[in-house]
């Protein structure tokens, strides 16, 4: 398993366009979407369209990293800490963490502002 | 071969239909293709990349417009038929028939084989054989061959032809053109090679997108 970062201007994708391929002992089963015609033929094409429609704008500046996963090697993003996690251990922000901000298909949750 | 599997950067495909709190399974039947999948008998010599190659040649158009576990089905029927593990007649005799296992309670030593089966982990990294080509560097220049390889690869067609730069070297592993012919397991050199987009898709590709795929040694020439 190889894990990739997102950072401040970079953003990755995972993808399988020959099957599924999808870190099982770690995610589980991959979604319906994941295994799709649709996203296995649009994500390497047009990352930024597709994560738009997913609701996750990228400015044009950023970059996207598409790993299409063709051998047995697993990709996991590693989605970037957000603002306001200052401080925190690693027990709160696996809280924020969702399976598609490790797939690269999202955000990790929001941080509740709290009173 | 590019058969109707390799869907890298075909353009047509629209909307990606995304379901909220979506089931693991959507119906009874795709958990119990799963476990016929994974708990079914495999043929001598079976491996994953055989696997592969059968869901591959299904029917084109059956394979577009079949769901993910109806695919996994028929590569199924496909293996055991061609392994002589079942035949047409048995099928024709089951489809329509009453379901067996209906109102039963899942067998426990069936599940817990399942459990043990999705928890096995099969590593494809191999030691270096000694007749291996040195391998590329990190950095390298190379090019994808524009090759059509007559059985399974896992050389896509958008990266055929196309130069790239070597960003990881994975070590010795499967290569799965052999092992899914039978001909053995033939580890060689994997790397991950970076594609600028517009290298792939031309000059209206997104100047800040890169696509990255795990490519063996033999798929690669230098660019040089």
């Amino acid at each position: 398993m190889v894990a990739v970062e997102n950072r401040p201007g970079l953003h990755n994708l995972v993808v399988c366009t020959l099957c599924s391929c999808y870190p099982w002992p770690v995610l589980g089963l991959p979604p319906a979407w994941y295994k799709s015609n649709e996203y296995r033929a649009r994500a390497v094409r047009e990352p930024r369209r597709v994560l738009a429609e997913f609701g996750l704008e990228l400015s044009q500046q950023t970059e996207i990293r598409v790993w299409d996963s063709t051998a047995e090697i697993r990709y996991l993003v590693i989605p970037e800490r957000p603002a306001g996690t200052e401080g925190w251990n690693e027990v709160r922000l696996a809280e924020l963490v969702t399976r598609d901000s490790m797939i690269g298909a999202g955000l990790p949750r929001p941080v509740e502002a709290t009173a | 071969m590019t058969r109707i599997h390799d869907l890298g950067g075909v353009q047509g495909f629209g909307w990606i239909n995304r379901e909220d709190n979506e089931p693991v399974f959507h119906a009874p039947w795709e958990g119990r293709v799963l476990a016929m999948y994974l708990l079914a008998k495999r043929p001598e010599g079976w491996n994953i990349d055989m696997g592969r190659h059968a869901l591959e040649r299904l029917e084109p158009v059956r394979y577009l417009s079949s769901s993910y576990y109806q695919r996994w089905l028929e590569s199924l029927v496909l293996r055991m038929r061609e392994s002589g593990l079942i035949e047409e007649s048995e099928i024709e005799a089951r489809l329509g028939a009453p379901d067996p296992a209906e109102g039963r309670a899942a067998d426990p030593d069936i599940v817990q084989a399942m459990v043990a089966r999705m928890s096995e982990r099969h590593p494809y990294e191999r030691p270096a054989p000694s007749e291996l080509p040195s391998p590329f560097e990190a950095g390298a220049r190379v090019r994808a061959r524009l090759a059509d390889p007559s059985g399974h690869t896992r050389l896509p067609a958008y990266v055929r032809g196309r130069m790239g730069e070597v960003v990881m070297r994975h070590g010795v592993h499967v290569f799965p053109d052999a092992n899914a012919a039978g001909l053995g397991e033939q580890p060689t050199h994997l790397y991950a090679v970076r594609f600028e987009a517009e290298e792939l898709f031309g000059a209206e590709a997104d100047p800040a997108t890169a696509v990255i795929c795990d490519l063996w040694h033999p798929y690669l020439e230098p660019a040089e």
